[in-house]
């Protein structure tokens, strides 16, 4: 069955790379005119044109960005001329990086904050929780961006501003993105473990004399968890699809702000190739949420 | 339920930051760190046509002329001759430069790099000398170009630095590896941009911020030590009230205006063009909204360059004049316009003055604001009714043919209000400078609006930094920085 799924896959990237292909001749802007400036003769133009196969039908012109994907070729930038799969590689590993310590940071915040919230429900305990999750999910990345600069960078002087000079330069970044998948979780965690508190095999638990932590880890919170890992799965695949505004305002070097640099210079193959990277990141994530729901819900199956 | 994990993570997180206390605290550097707003995209200059890419090619590589305070050409690496209107000598002026891997340059590396601009077919430059029709070695000094058709202008041009011809043969990697012959050299580009100045060693270090308030935040922090432009006026106030901080200021020359489509109904009008001349009060907008040394713009070349015209008349503001004129046009008011401009928050901000000052003319201004891409597709597309654009480092009057000349409309050009004019063609063809100037003046297809004023923003132990009016980065030949952690 899981090998039913792998290949459900093929038509989800085809579907990607039309549509980026599709998307990124629509928009306004011309590959040559940003090559070739202002002073360039139509001669100059048609040359270039056809030199990089822009004067093919579109379907010739796909086929050809097929071909070249299919052997790892992703071209070059139009205004580096740099190789795009040496700069995805590059770029890569840092998105990777802070949406790994972004998603462990949002864990380590929500799940003790929606457990002590479902537990103490209607306390004040839980009240703090709803305020403090909702106060963070209120706040934009570029809002509290620049507020977690002013608080740790510039009065505390803990860490630094922005860059990736330093190990902890990673810190600031990590924690608006962490903060603000936290409010979210915190508030999933809460509702779900709510719902599994009142459930018959709960009360069965209790009933055998567990004594409630027991019943609260072992059944209430595995339980309670796959909603949770739903979530956490979409979250990840948008924290690796690049995190585009967190990455702008803290130069972080990750394909989120190489795809807004790619867009704002017109600089097409990197778009397309960055579009295709996030596609993919959704698509492998997706299929590791739908395994790990297998193994923590053996009831789950795919048809 | 024990909640010995939350306590255990707060307690973890206060030892990590004070760890990171420990190790993150920015420590004084002999290095000199410079925050752009934009980045260089390529390091060969042959390629590179924007802004920031110019700006350090201009550090790294020589060329063979530059400019003066008037903006003449003056010679760099060489000196010229006009032997007869098509056939130019030039003649490298003694002591010859050395690249940084140590071999001198000759007439050969000259020859070598605009033969090879001549034959790429993707770069931006190539097109302006298409008019070379040979370049010749006379000697290891000297090197003749020739033309296809006349130009006074020619020397102005040769402001690409020179490359080692041998590397050029072995189609070296100049975009990402420079091997240059200027004061400053190449040392590394991963995400920054390390270079360091040949006279003293002083190494510098370029990275990009693209947010301006985090670039004030660095600079604060003395993360970075110098930042120059791109801030809005309430930062760079702000920023010059620090202790910590100097701000030094000084005027202008990128020419900031408003383009109209000519072939527009409405704005085809002169009378309509005059009345929005009228309807922008530009001292109040250049004194509330804009840098110290910001001045009002008469014609797209400064009064102090030699091309330029110190004489023309401002357009007051005055918004009754302003409404006869658009009665006398026939126009029915409001006038209802739409205006694009740019996403950046400044430029956004300059527009939503210049609505409120039309409206008490009768004009209803709409702005669109787009990302930078798709409006200056737009613009160049002629997509537009009003529109907000700067010219950046202008150094010859030719400027007047590529944004007015019939034959200078998008794509061979940029005569992007799609301007038609008999007259000011043979004033352009005649380069009667001055009387292309009062006509562009009268018939107003931009209304001129300001020199934003340069400025940088350091930290107090940092000397020697002159401003250049076009925003250059020159002033990293001679900056230097005091052992004093201010």
């Amino acid at each position: 069955m899981m090998i039913k799924r792998l290949l459900g896959i093929i038509p989800v990237v085809f579907g990607v790379l039309l549509l980026t292909f599709l998307l990124v001749h629509l928009v306004p802007g011309d590959p040559v005119e940003v090559m070739l400036g202002e002073s360039a003769t139509t001669a100059d133009r048609a040359q270039l044109r056809s030199d990089l196969g822009l004067d093919q039908p579109l379907t010739i012109q796909f086929l050809t960005y097929l071909k070249h994907i299919a052997h790892g070729d992703m071209g070059r930038s139009i205004h580096t001329q740099s190789d795009i799969s040496a700069m995805l590689a590059d770029r890569i590993p840092q998105t990777a990086k802070l949406a790994l310590l972004s998603l462990a940071i949002a864990i380590a915040v929500a799940l003790p904050l929606g457990i002590l919230a479902a537990l103490k429900s209607n306390q004040w305990q839980d009240h703090l929780a709803t305020l403090s999750s909702l106060t963070l999910s209120a706040m934009p990345h570029f809002w509290l961006g620049p507020l977690l600069m002013l608080v740790f960078a510039l009065w505390l002087g803990w860490l630094p501003v922005s860059g990736m000079e330093s190990n902890a330069s990673i810190i600031l970044p990590a924690l608006t993105l962490g903060f603000g998948l936290a409010a979210i979780l915190t508030r999933m965690t809460r509702a779900s473990l709510l719902e599994v508190l009142n459930e018959d095999f709960v009360r069965t638990a209790r009933a055998k004399g567990l004594n409630e932590k027991n019943v609260i880890v072992r059944h209430a919170l595995r339980a309670a968890l796959l909603p949770i890992i739903t979530v956490l799965g979409l979250q990840l695949g948008g924290l690796l699809a690049g995190a585009v505004i967190t990455e702008t305002v803290f130069s972080w070097d990750g394909v989120g702000r190489l795809l807004v640099e790619s867009i704002e210079k017109r600089d097409y193959p990197v778009t397309q190739a960055c579009v295709l990277v996030i596609a993919l990141s959704y698509v492998v994530i997706n299929l590791l949420t739908d395994i790990i729901y297998t193994q923590l819900d053996p009831r789950v199956k795919y048809a | 339920m024990k909640l010995w994990p939350l306590g255990f993570i707060l307690i973890g997180g206060l030892l990590l930051c004070t760890w990171l206390s420990a190790c993150s605290k920015t420590s004084p550097s002999s290095e000199i760190r410079m925050a752009l707003s934009q980045g260089p995209l390529n390091l060969d200059p042959r390629y590179a046509s924007d802004a920031a890419s110019a700006r350090i090619n201009r550090l790294i590589y020589k060329s063979l002329i530059d400019f003066d305070a008037q903006t003449k050409p003056c010679p760099d690496l060489a000196a010229w001759q006009v032997l007869d209107d098509r056939h130019y000598r030039f003649t490298l002026v003694s002591p010859r430069a050395t690249f940084h891997n140590g071999v001198a340059l000759t007439a050969k590396d000259v020859a070598a790099t605009y033969q090879s601009l001549l034959s790429l077919k993707n770069s931006p430059h190539t097109a302006e000398f298409a008019n070379i029709s040979d370049i010749r070695v006379v000697d290891e000094n000297t090197v003749d170009f020739y033309l296809t058709v006349p130009d006074t202008d020619f020397p102005a041009r040769l402001i690409i630095g020179i490359l080692p011809a041998e590397l050029i043969q072995q189609a070296h990697d100049f975009a990402h590896d420079p091997v240059g012959n200027g004061p400053l050299k190449f040392a590394s580009w991963r995400g920054t941009l390390k270079l360091s100045r040949i006279s003293d060693g002083q190494a510098f270090n370029l990275q990009e911020v693209k947010d301006p308030t985090v670039r004030v935040l660095k600079l604060l922090r003395g993360e970075v030590d110098l930042l120059q432009g791109d801030l809005p006026p309430e930062l760079v106030k702000y920023l010059a009230k620090q202790s910590d901080i100097k701000v030094q200021a000084s005027i202008g020359s990128n020419f900031s205006y408003l383009g109209f489509n000519l072939q527009d109904p409405v704005l085809g009008k002169l009378e309509v063009r005059q009345a929005i001349a009228h309807a922008i009060d530009r001292p109040t907008i250049i004194r509330e909204a804009m840098v110290d040394e910001s001045r009002p713009a008469g014609a797209v070349l400064p009064p102090e360059h030699w091309a330029g015209n110190p004489n023309l008349p401002t357009y007051e503001y005055n918004p009754q004049l302003a409404r006869e004129l658009l009665q006398k046009a026939g126009v029915t008011l409001p006038l209802r316009l739409v205006y694009k401009t740019s996403t950046d928050a400044q430029r956004v901000r300059l527009a939503t003055i210049m609505q409120a000052q039309m409206q008490a003319a009768g004009i209803a201004l709409e702005i669109r604001s787009l990302d930078w891409g798709t409006f200056f597709d737009d613009i160049k597309h002629g997509q537009f009714q009003l529109f907000g654009l700067t010219w950046v480092g202008i150094k010859t009057p030719d400027i007047y043919r590529m944004a007015f000349h019939s034959q200078s409309v998008p794509p061979k050009g940029a005569n992007r209000g799609q301007l038609k004019d008999t007259k000011l063609d043979q004033l352009l063809e005649a380069e009667h400078w001055s009387a292309v100037t009062q006509y562009v003046h009268e018939q107003l297809p931009y209304v001129p609006l300001w020199y934003e004023g340069q400025f940088v923003a350091m930290r107090k132990n940092l000397v020697d930094y002159a401003l250049k009016p076009d925003g250059n980065w020159d002033g990293l030949k001679t900056i230097k920085k005091n052992n004093v952690n201010f």
